[in-house]
């Protein structure tokens, strides 16, 4: 092989080191990929009750619940969650709480609500 | 778990900006301008280092950025009052079976506001072709409720109510494919796996509304302890329903959630589809028939076993609340 296509060969393999470590990097702390949370508790997901009654927010072409201070999703029959907060994800939460639906009055205390772990919104949220 | 990336104050959060590929091509660039009196293979080999180093700074400045908020306790909604709400409204209308699932999910979709209109016509048209069912769920409780209220109730009124529930059930699918087919095309991909989702604990809700033993994770939620919350009830009144509730609900057919769990299978794998036509689902009419049919003879056991202990007091609130429920209608898109 001659010094050039060596030349070439190595650049082309720092080319595609360079571009898996950004990829890698940007996936871990920045953009976010959906991971299984291994330390997590049979609980430590959106109840049933909360997802029937919540919307969600379209992120990723997938519907995502925040809750418990996480945003969760559902991929392959089991809930996962953002280890960080996709900016997207980030911005929505800023312009209000998720809307709640109510059934029935309990206990004199009804109406939406700010869905749990919810900070920064306004009342009333979107509609 | 902690993150290995540098938090950001709250004042650096305000000039922050996610990374873009422009923004690491352009470092890219920078790294080789500075190095072009070094050999062709220092280079790659500092370009490479360049790139593993600084790349996760730009990233980790985009995630610290968006790190959450303190920590709030993980289970505050399943005990809050949406969702006792929603128990409680499970536990009262059974009228549509799954079709009533697929349409109460509709409520929290959170759909665009250009297809918000679409959506809300196809959810009218299916509240509208449950109409008989919820009618006749409606007679059944004004029968209950008249029961409560003169301490008799008729058996062959509330055989009879019952009964209607579940033949007008029966009829719910068959009259809802067309409004079925149309949301699933109006709605995206995502659209649909989150209707799937909601009907999925829909029907979760229901089963833990619906069932005979108290949650023992939640026992302030059980059935009975939110009556008795309701109505003061004291500890005797309570131990004696429990009691009558068990020989009662010993006389209505187990429910076996096969049925419907199959149908919801068969709708949910249909739904998340490119192709679906509600028309294949053939078990849903006698799912429906079941869900709702095995619901109204449940809520006529338990009210039954309710009223002999009644204060005058309690009967006449209780009554009230009856008849609050039967008027209640779920295709109401407000919040109550």
């Amino acid at each position: 092989m001659s010094r050039v296509h060596r030349t070439g060969a190595f650049r082309r393999l720092a080319c595609a080191v360079g571009i898996g470590a950004a990829l890698v990097s940007s996936a871990g702390c920045g953009l976010e990929v959906g991971a299984t949370f291994p330390g997590m508790g049979y609980d430590d997901y959106p109840p049933d009750a909360y997802i029937a009654t919540t919307e969600p927010v379209y992120f990723e072409g997938r519907p995502a619940y925040w809750y418990g201070n996480r945003w969760y999703y559902r991929e392959g029959g089991r809930w996962n969650h953002y280890e960080r907060e996709p900016p997207g994800l980030y911005q929505r939460r800023m312009q209000g709480p998720p809307v709640r639906r109510t059934y029935e009055p309990s206990r004199g205390r009804s109406g939406p609500r700010p869905a749990p772990g919810h900070f920064g919104g306004r009342p009333g949220g979107r509609r | 778990m902690e993150s290995p990336c540098p938090r950001r104050t709250p004042s650096a959060e305000q000039d922050y900006r996610p990374p873009t590929w422009h923004m690491v091509a352009t470092d890219m660039r920078g790294a080789r301008m500075k190095i072009l009196g070094i050999s062709t293979l220092s280079k790659i080999g500092m370009v490479v280092m360049a790139l593993v180093g600084a790349v996760p700074t730009v990233g980790c400045g985009g995630g610290a950025a968006n790190a959450p908020p303190s920590a709030t306790p993980a289970h505050a909604a399943d005990v809050d009052d949406v969702a006792a709400g929603l128990m409680e409204h499970h536990r009262h209308h059974h009228h549509g079976g799954v079709t009533l699932i697929i349409a109460l999910s509709l409520d929290t979709l959170g759909v665009s506001p250009e297809q918000r209109a679409a959506v809300e016509k196809i959810r009218s048209a299916l509240h509208a072709r449950m109409a008989p069912a919820l009618n006749a769920e409606q007679e059944l409780t004004a029968v209950l409720a008249d029961g409560v209220a003169v301490g008799k109730f008729d058996p062959a009124r509330v055989v009879a109510a019952i009964a209607q529930v579940s033949t007008a059930a029966a009829g719910v699918h068959a009259a809802s494919t067309e409004a079925l087919n149309e949301l699933h095309a109006t709605l995206t991909p995502p659209e649909r796996a989150a209707l799937v989702d909601k009907v999925e604990a829909h029907w979760s809700v229901w089963q833990k509304a619906n069932a005979e033993e108290s949650d023992p994770a939640n026992p302030e939620r059980d059935r009975l302890a939110m009556l008795a919350t309701d109505l003061g009830l004291t500890q005797e009144q309570v131990d004696r329903i429990r009691a009558s509730l068990h020989t009662k609900l010993k006389a209505v057919p187990q429910f076996d959630p096969k049925e419907v769990d199959a149908h919801l299978r068969a709708f949910g794998d249909a739904f998340r589809g490119n192709k679906f036509d509600a028309k294949t689902l053939g078990a849903a009419n006698s799912a429906n028939a079941h869900l709702a049919g095995w619901g109204a003879a449940q809520l006529a056991s338990f009210i039954e076993a309710v009223s002999p202990v009644l204060t005058p007091d309690q009967r006449t609130e209780y009554v009230q609340k009856l008849r609050e429920h039967a008027l209640h209608n779920s295709s109401d898109g407000e919040n109550p």
